[in-house]
């Protein structure tokens, strides 16, 4: 065994030699941003070794580095192997931090009508000439005080072994809790006097990069506490297909764990805002993506992730919350959304409740890039919905400077004319550190115009400016000199990033087109584009449309819901109709496979350019470049 | 025949114009304007429609060219005067094709030979030229700059532009009046992407030859073939920009297995069939301009052009 010190914290632990400094960062508990899951590919999770004896290729991952970060010890944790005894530095930027999360669901106006309700109830004790058993009594009594029909509730043994001391201790003043569950009405939990006004629900949001939790007092029907924080499922890769890979190296229970954990750090902090006892919440509704939630189950995910992409399970699920390891009252109900397929899940569900696409008559396009994108096409009568790979480069992933919506990230750029000089904002103020998606799609937009990229993404340079250069293997523009920077080193966007963004929105736009065609339709039978997820609420949406992210429509047709997974999340919390229907929205999208659709590639192909290959499709954008170019010249 | 061999398309081929004579201010003593095409190859019946081009390929330094190529023509491969004049008059090529292989080797800057070499092309052959130049982006502008220069006035063909690097050639054949090839790897869209970025810059369309690129029969010629279609259906459909004449270059066909292994005393026929069936199927897909390196595929592919201008069903050039 090996000790390696983790500075500055001087948090210690004990590894066998050979390992890597990931894995003991993680044995730590340190969370450390790995991108690409710990392959050696994206160079986040630099480290500095200052004392004892690693293994690294240096040569191998020189791209990685500056000569002075090399000469300071800097290393790959993933790919370096431990030795003997090691200190090792964590710079801030290697670790995860608190990031920008939308909270924010949509406002709406929801009929407030939970499936959850409590009833007080005094009861009559029973005598020799009313000899009725206690539940009978109970149930009669809940029936009486406005609850569902007695025979109709279901009554678990572990509620029923209670029943008899708490009636008898509490003078038989008691509140019964009722869940309306797919099976029918079930009496979930008996308290002693009277409790009815301490009820709360949970919505969260389980996204694979960030938690949200609603916190809502289900008597009142108001929201009392809201939390976020990230998955702590990213140490164990940053995107899906990592960590089912690494579910299938190191088994599903550390990946379930996180996952609930995540939720109830979540949840404790709500409830503490709030100032109420976990103990006293009866529902958690979640929404998530279909490996997300089958992780959160503890359901094997490893076959999903290979061809032909079947899910163990589609419909909504109903289980005990305590079975699962979530903090709150252990007979409450966790509700878990329906999914359409492997990677159409919950979340989406929750966006088309959050934006009652299936209500509308006009056709609506709905569109989720998180670390993976959804999209949905349709209205009331029929949806089409398929799923994609974006790739990380719009979420900051394998992108050189790309970072995600920390403190310091460039999050809007303008580029002007002539100068080429940027002028940019970063989340919180400070000096800029990196560039979030937000920000990476107005830079590819504002390199376009000013002609500093020509429409396939390469640099021309043949301008001369000392912004656009060529340093290592690519050419590349400086977006922030050295010195007006939080880290020491100019960033730069390098014709490689730019070829990966916009491989990333070619994606995206390609199963947009896709789905357009399986419909029949062009861009000018969709009325509105609803974005979904926290990329969306950030993004400038006439960028997003300069750069063929998203086919063109009106820029005021373009509707942010925010964070549409914790609104719709909310919804199946408060009404219990909207709840009822999720299964029939999910049995009622068709799901196209795109790497079955021959069509697929080509569109891809075709939208691998600024904004499109066939330019009729984007009228404004082409009217838009062409009078930067004359404005140029 | 008893349909409408336009298929209702509306789209015409843009026409190049390639080679100078007199009157167009150059020295050429024949010039060809390519494309104008309003349907698939071999349809019109029209007396002034024109069998594709066929261009012959030489190069300034064979050490790298098919043995079997230098074997057949001897010592004119050591001298690229000598061997254009051999394309225009034993040969009988529409086009000279030289490739500026000397640009190839390591470190190459002798830029100013080129200037002299394309001078010693142009005044051993009246046909026009295509002029390709070198394989490095770092020469690239100085080679092209120089090969226009030479051929001012002639009206050339300069290859190749690529979507990774198109600007210096654009701007050597904006600057002396050439037109150029545009090269896409066998895609549809990359190919009008490319078109795309050419005429950003400033490239009229009828300065613009698309190559499809083109692999050679048996070793993906399919895809190109289908490659081809594709821009050719799109382009009589109304798409300006894939609207551009073709031009198609097996290279490979004299390096493939079967004729590299082939028994002496029929190398040359499979190399000169394989050449042969290749071109044939790209004039077939629309090329308009075909290019061979063997002398032998030329008249080949000559009677087999006229006999299906003819509407007769071609023997196969035996």
């Amino acid at each position: 065994m090996r000790t390696v010190t983790f500075l500055p914290g001087y948090r210690k632990i004990e590894i066998p030699r050979g390992s890597t400094i990931l894995d003991a960062a993680q044995r730590a508990g340190l969370n450390i941003n790995v991108v690409c899951g710990g392959l050696g590919k994206c160079g986040k999770c630099i480290v500095y070794v200052q004392s004892g004896k690693t293994s690294f290729d240096y040569q191998k991952y020189e791209q990685f580095f500056t000569r002075d970060e090399r000469a300071r010890g800097a290393c790959l944790a993933c790919e370096t192997t431990i030795e003997s005894d090691l200190q090792v530095f964590i710079p801030e930027s290697t670790l995860i931090q608190e990031q920008k999360i939308l909270i924010d669901g949509q406002e709406t106006a929801i009929e407030f009508h939970p499936s959850v309700r409590k009833y007080y109830v005094e009861l009559q004790p029973p005598t020799l000439s009313d000899p009725s058993p206690d539940l009978s009594r109970l149930l009669w009594g809940i029936q009486k005080d406005g609850g569902p029909v007695a025979e109709k509730m279901y009554v678990p043994l572990e509620v029923l072994r209670e029943i008899p001391a708490i009636l008898r201790h509490s003078d038989w003043k008691s509140t019964g809790t009722v869940a309306l569950v797919p099976g029918g009405y079930r009496l979930v939990d008996l308290q002693e006097n009277d409790t009815s006004k301490r009820l709360y629900g949970a919505a969260v949001d389980l996204g694979s990069t960030t938690i949200v939790v609603y916190l809502w007092d289900l008597v009142s029907g108001k929201v009392v506490g809201v939390a976020s924080n990230y998955n702590r499922q990213i140490s164990c890769g940053e995107d899906i297909l990592a960590r089912v890979n690494f579910a299938r190296k190191n088994g599903l229970v550390k990946l379930q764990a996180l996952a609930t954990e995540s939720i109830n750090a979540a949840i404790t902090s709500a409830s503490n805002t709030a100032g109420i006892d976990r103990e006293d919440i009866y529902e958690v509704v979640v929404a998530g993506n279909t490996i997300m939630t089958h992780m959160l189950l503890g359901i094997d995910p490893a076959y999903m992730i290979a061809e032909p992409y079947v899910p163990v399970v589609r419909r909504a699920l109903s289980v005990a919350t305590g079975r699962i390891g979530i903090s709150c009252n252990p007979n409450g109900g966790l509700y878990v959304f329906p999914a359409v397929s492997d990677f159409i899940g919950g979340d989406i569900i929750a966006d088309i409740l959050a934006c009652g696409m299936n209500e509308k008559e006009e056709i609506s396009l709905l569109i989720d890039i998180g670390t993976n994108f959804e999209v949905v096409l349709g209205n009331s009568e029929w949806m089409f919905s398929c799923a994609g790979a974006a790739g990380p480069a719009l979420e900051g992933g394998e992108v050189l400077f790309g970072m995600r919506a920390n403190p310091g990230a460039i999050e809007k750029i303008t580029i002007e004319p002539g100068t080429l000089n940027p002028v940019y904002s970063t989340i919180n103020g400070i000096k800029p550190r990196g560039i979030c998606g937000s920000g990476l799609i107005d830079l590819l937009a504002e390199l376009i115009c000013t002609c500093v990229i020509d429409r396939t993404g390469r640099i021309n340079t043949g301008i001369p400016n000392p912004r656009i250069r060529t340093s290592g293997h690519f050419p590349e523009y400086v977006i922030a000199w050295a010195a007006e920077t939080g880290i020491g080193k100019d960033i730069v966007i390098t014709e490689n990033d730019v070829k990966n963004l916009i491989m990333s929105k070619a994606s995206v736009h390609a199963a947009c087109v896709t789905l357009m065609n399986q419909a029949g339709i062009t861009r000018k039978e969709i009325s509105i584009i609803y974005f979904s997820g926290a990329f969306g609420n950030y993004i400038n949406k006439k960028n997003a449309t300069i750069i063929g992210l998203i086919p063109e429509i009106g820029i005021e047709q373009i509707i942010n819901i925010g964070n549409g997974a914790v609104t719709g999340a909310n919804i199946a919390l408060i009404n219990r109709r909207k709840r009822k229907i999720l299964d029939d929205i999910a049995c009622r999208i068709a799901y196209i496979e795109l790497n079955a659709e021959s069509s697929f590639m080509d569109e891809y192909t075709s939208s691998t350019f600024l904004p499109h290959t066939d330019l009729t499709l984007f009228p404004m954008v082409q009217k838009l470049l062409d009078s930067c170019r004359i404005a140029k010249e | 025949m008893g349909f409408d061999v336009q298929f209702g398309w509306s789209g015409t081929i843009t026409v190049v114009m390639l080679g100078a004579t007199k009157t167009d201010g150059g020295t050429r003593r024949i010039s060809y304007r390519i494309g104008g095409g309003k349907t698939l190859p071999f349809l019109e019946k029209t007396p002034d429609s024109s069998a594709p081009l066929i261009a012959f390929e030489i190069c300034d330094d064979p050490q790298n060219w098919s043995p079997i190529v230098r074997n057949y023509c001897g010592d004119k491969a050591n001298d690229c005067g000598e061997w254009a004049k051999s394309a225009d008059s034993v040969y009988g090529a529409d086009m000279v094709r030289l490739y500026l292989t000397s640009t190839r080797q390591r470190n190459f800057s002798d830029i100013a030979s080129l200037g002299k070499t394309v001078d010693a092309v142009l005044s051993s052959t009246s046909l026009p030229l295509i002029i390709e130049g070198s394989n490095e982006p770092k020469i690239d502008s100085d080679v092209f700059l120089k090969c226009g220069e030479a051929g001012e006035g002639e009206r050339m063909l300069l290859g190749t532009a690529e979507a990774g690097r198109y600007r210096s050639i654009a701007a050597a054949a904006m600057a002396y009046n050439h037109a150029v090839i545009a090269q896409s790897p066998i895609d549809v869209n990359l190919a009008k992407q490319l078109n795309i970025l050419l005429k950003e810059i400033g490239v009229s369309r009828d300065h613009i030859v698309i190559d499809p690129y083109t692999g050679s029969l048996g070793y993906g010629f399919e895809y190109s073939y289908s490659a081809m279609e594709r821009i050719r259906f799109s382009a009589l459909k109304g798409d300006a920009d894939l609207a551009m004449p073709i031009i198609c270059s097996a290279i490979d066909s004299l390096t493939v297995k079967e004729v590299r292994e082939a028994e002496p005393a029929i190398q040359d026929d499979i190399a000169v069939q394989w050449e042969f069936t290749t071109g044939l199927a790209a004039a077939a897909a629309g090329a308009e301009i075909i290019c061979v390196r063997h002398p032998r595929t030329i008249p080949l592919l000559r009677k087999a052009f006229s006999n299906l201008k003819a509407g007769k069903v071609s023997d196969g050039g035996q």
